[in-house]
């Protein structure tokens, strides 16, 4: 059959049933994603959902749910569609049956284990990469699978031009190959716990160049492709310019790369960085309406199909989404707005707009018009699906709407500074307590937009039900084509050669990766002598772990930025120095509750103890759960030493003998704080106890400069 | 922008369209490619002011702000502090404000948990008079574990929970702690 002649007409067989397998993990994860999101939102709501369950606490659920949305529910979609319209688009089958199985199963383990260890209080504490090292390897196995499946399908092709979906799909699996492995560079403490090589700022900087380009990488450009699919394909109308397509592709995919630092604006990271984050970002508005532009100009003139095909509400409602997150994330990256919405629930509602406007949708349309094909049948209801456009819209708006107004409101309480040169809202409490309103909205939109999702799994169910019981695999007839094609485009020489063309699109990353990180490994340029700190003492370090565990950093943030009413509220801005130390960092991206940079010496050990067990014991209108269990689990002694070993192989200067000793000494540390609470009319016998060692943590903290 | 309807590419039934870019996209483009470098280029070479710089003008300009306003509240005194303390309602706002934000240590009925007892007439700092009371309140004793309240609460609350701790002098709660620090005469 391999002939050379470009009319030879065969017929081939695509694998739909693999198609089918990643649409229902879709929506089976898709439903639990936003289960744990909608707990999460109450638990925010009404303290009492975290129900003194350590595995469901606010801390440990948020990251299931993010993990969960991002990697199970948009992760399946992303490969149900890219295998569907890959085999079509290169009229040939995937390349191997069984690596295309191995993808499947591999990722539904990776789901599983996650699902499994995150409730467990096993991670890194890194957002979007909180799973420990042995799945991180996981990860990086069955990814390397899907893309060895991936460019041998591309070798196989009978056409020869790649279509600009595929470019985003070779982007994507590129540059998520190399994310996920240089932000996971770390060193095992034991079977489910380890410590990243980077430190600090270095840390700060790796993980949010990792944590943009997932939503850029993983959100964004395999979306994009999945658009220039099933777009015009669902509408039956071209798509709207090539050109475009070719400048927003190269422009977006070698400016998204630079744009990490956004996140760490005002932060200790060096300045430069934090400008180039948000320079990029702002450079980033118009490639990013590219996509849109193009996706909208092909929908145009079809707009009598929203009647006859209603599933086009979907994209264009996501195509809107995705319009007002990209105008939002410049405007969110320029310093003075990100002083405002940094830490607030603003940055949430932005999320929420693409998560669940441009991925949701986009995810909802794509199945809506994939299961009826693949299945050979009709749609079950039309209806129903109108029903779940109208409330999923209702969802999102209400989200965005509470959350963005939760967060400007919150962010002004805690700049406003009177003329007395005090905080008007001292109490942090106050800019809470003022928000709780808006969480229930969110929640109820969070309930709407699953009310929609149900709709539609009964939808597909019943379609899927009354499809024809015959399912026999129907060939396609395809022909070689392109191949004999003459051009002196440069561009379209480029579609025919898919090795060169990931070779590009790799050296398009490597530039912003290799600038912005390279400088930052040097961590010592950055640091003054003078300002050099005292590593934690053992004790300090178990109780460290336990706050990661807990998913304290989550609420919490502990990063003090250059601003007056930050400094008058939480102490001087944060140095370098204050974080060289901290593998992994815990600067945090949200404040739920009030920073805890320097709230070492502020309260007696005897107010950490009440706090912790009751935190409305001492703050009657806080949120934040109950710990109890932390004054009954013991505290890991013997495991210190290879803590503490491993610290001082990350360049940690401890001494041999604090190694050595580190069991003995985090004891007598724990003694002698347990004997502090008993004096004070606490419980006896903590020495113990994790709470203990939680303590001494919270005690260190802004205690280790040379005051 | 009218669409170019030549055929340029087709791929799975997908036509490829090739018309041109939008004028005023182009333009975003341009234009924040020059914004971005002008940008670089003074902040980060030209010497613009960093993050640091600008906390330091922001923080003086507060200070000058302060000045400005300290100088014309009238001195506190005892007999000033009578007066303020002796106010219609003042002890409820003063409760309510111990309840949030000093029972945690020294106990709903300020019999003294981590913090002293406040009803005898012992005091650690001061003689327990309004001025002592007031001071200890702002100030703190960080070292000790009471924290300083001065830049968290407003003059008037602080007036009130003060107000509110001397009403209860006298009042022996249950479970009292011991005394600490000297009898005041
Ligand atoms: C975190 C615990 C804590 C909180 C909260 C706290 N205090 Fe204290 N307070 C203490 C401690 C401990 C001392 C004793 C300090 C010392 O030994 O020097 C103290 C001392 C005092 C004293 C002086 C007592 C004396 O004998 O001299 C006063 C008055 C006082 N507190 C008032 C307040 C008020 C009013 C509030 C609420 C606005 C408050 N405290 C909140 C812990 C606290
Ligand atoms: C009903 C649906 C959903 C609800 C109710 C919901 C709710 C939440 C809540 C409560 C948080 C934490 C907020 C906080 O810290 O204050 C959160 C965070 C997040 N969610 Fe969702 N979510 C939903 C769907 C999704 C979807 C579909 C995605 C992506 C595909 C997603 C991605 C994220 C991300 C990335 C974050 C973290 C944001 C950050 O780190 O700042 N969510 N969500």
């Amino acid at each position: 059959m391999n002939t050379t002649s470009g009319n030879l007409i065969e017929k081939i067989y695509y694998d739909d049933d693999i198609v089918k397998k990643f649409l229902l993990a879709t929506m089976v994860w898709g439903l639990a994603a936003f289960l744990f999101g909608l707990i999460a939102a109450l638990q925010l709501a009404y303290w009492p959902i975290n129900a003194n369950m350590e595995w469901i606490t606010f801390g440990r659920l948020r990251p299931l749910h993010t993990n969960a949305a991002i990697f199970a529910f948009a992760g399946n979609a992303i490969f149900a569609g890219i295998y569907h319209s890959t085999q079509r688009l290169l009229k040939t089958r995937l390349a191997s049956d069984l690596l295309s199985r191995m993808h499947f199963w591999g990722w539904q383990l990776i789901i599983l284990s996650a699902a499994i260890t995150l409730p467990l209080g096993y991670t890194q504490s890194k957002e979007y990469a909180e799973l420990e090292w042995p799945i991180d390897i996981a990860i990086a196995v069955v990814w390397v699978i899907f893309a060895i499946n991936y460019f041998l399908t591309i070798r196989n092709r009978r056409e020869k031009h790649l279509y600009v979906a595929i470019w985003f799909y070779i982007a994507t699996i590129i540059t998520v190959a190399v994310l996920h492995i240089v932000n996971s560079i770390e060193i095992p403490v034991g079977f489910l716990q380890s410590y990243p090589v980077y430190a600090g700022i270095q840390d700060a900087m790796v993980q949010w160049w990792y944590g943009h380009n997932a939503v850029a990488f993983f959100l964004t450009t395999p979306f994009l492709g999945l658009m220039y699919y099933y777009v015009p394909k669902a509408a039956n109308r071209p798509v709207y310019s090539y050109r475009l397509s070719i400048v927003h592709f190269w422009s977006l995919v070698f400016i998204y790369i630079w744009a990490g630092p956004h996140h760490l604006l005002y932060t200790s990271l060096p300045e430069w960085a934090q400008t180039l984050g948000m320079i990029f970002s702002l450079m980033l508005w118009a490639p990013s309406w590219g996509g849109m532009i193009n996706g909208l100009l092909t929908l145009k003139g079809s707009w009598s199909l929203l009647r006859t095909e209603p599933l086009i509400k979907f994209f264009v409602a996501a195509l809107t989404f995705y319009g007002m997150s990209t105008f939002e994330g410049p405007l969110l990256s320029i310093k003075s707005v990100s002083a405002l919405g940094h830490y607030t629930d603003w940055i949430i509602g932005h999320v929420h707009s693409g998560a669940l406007g441009w991925n949701g949708f986009l995810t909802f349309g794509m199945i809506y018009y994939l299961v009826p094909r693949l299945w050979k049948t009709e749609l079950y209801s039309k209806k129903l699906l109108e029903n779940h456009f109208w409330l999923g819209l209702t969802g999102v708006l209400l989200y965005y709407i509470s959350m963005v107004t939760a967060g400007i409101t919150q962010g002004l309480m805690w700049r406003a500074v009177g003329k007395d040169g005090q905080l008007v809202y001292p109490d942090f409490i106050e800019t809470v307590v003022r928000i709780v309103p808006l969480y229930w909205v969110r929640a109820f939109g969070g309930t709407l937009f699953i009310v929609g999702f149900l709709l539609m799994c009964y939808n597909i169910y019943k379609t899927i039900q009354l499809a024809p019981k015959e399912q026999k695999a129907e060939g396609t007839e395809v022909s070689r084509s392109g191949f004999d094609e003459k051009t002196d485009k440069t561009h379209r020489k480029l579609e025919g050669m898919g090795l060169v063309f990931s070779v590009l699109a790799f050296l398009a990353i490597a530039v912003g990766s290799v600038i912005e990180i390279y400088p930052t490994l040097s961590l010592h340029k950055y640091i003054t002598p003078a300002n050099i700190i005292e590593p934690y003492t053992p004790l300090e370090l178990a109780g460290r772990d336990i706050y990661i565990k807990e998913g304290c950093y989550v609420c919490h943030s502990q990063q003090i930025r250059p601003i007056v009413s930050e400094v008058l509220r939480y102490g001087a801005a944060s140095t370098v120095e204050e974080s060289m130390y901290d593998h992994p960092f815990q600067w945090g991206s949200k404040r739920t509750g009030p920073d805890l940079s320097r709230v070492g010496k502020k309260y007696p050990n005897l107010w950490h103890f009440s706090h912790m067990m009751d935190p409305r014991a001492v703050t009657p209108k806080s949120i934040m759960p109950n710990y109890p269990w932390l004054a009954e689990k013991d505290t890991d002694f013997l495991v210190l030493r290879k803590k503490l070993s491993v610290m001082k192989q990350l360049g940690v200067p401890y001494a041999d003998d604090i190694v050595a000793n580190a069991d003995i000494d985090a004891q007598k540390q724990a003694k002698l704080i347990a004997e502090d609470l008993e004096k004070n009319g606490g419980p006896r016998n903590l020495q113990k106890k994790e709470i203990v060692a939680l303590i001494a943590y919270l005690q260190s903290l802004g205690q280790k400069g040379k005051q | 922008m009218s669409d170019n309807n030549e055929k340029f590419h087709e791929y799975d039934g997908i036509i490829e369209h090739d018309n041109p870019l939008p004028t005023w996209w182009l333009w975003t483009f341009f234009l924040t490619i020059i914004f971005a470098f002008l940008y670089y280029i003074h902040y980060q070479l030209a010497g613009g002011g960093t993050l640091q710089d600008e906390l330091k003008v922001a923080m003086a300009q507060l200070e000058k702000e302060k000045a400005s306003v300290v100088d014309t509240s009238p001195m506190e005194t005892e007999d000033s502090l009578k007066e303020a303390f002796g106010k219609d309602g003042i002890l409820a706002v003063g409760a309510q404000a111990f309840a949030s934000k000093c029972a945690a240590c020294h106990g709903q009925e300020l019999q003294g948990l981590i913090g002293p007892n406040l009803t005898d007439k012992f005091w650690i700092h001061g003689k327990g008079t309004r001025m002592d009371v007031i001071a200890v309140i702002r100030n703190g004793a960080p070292d000790k574990g009471m924290p300083p309240w001065g830049p968290v609460m407003k003059k008037d609350e602080i007036y009130a929970v003060a107000a509110f701790i001397l009403s209860k002098q006298g009042s022996n709660p249950a479970g009292a702690k011991p005394p600490q620090g000297e009898e005041a005469p």
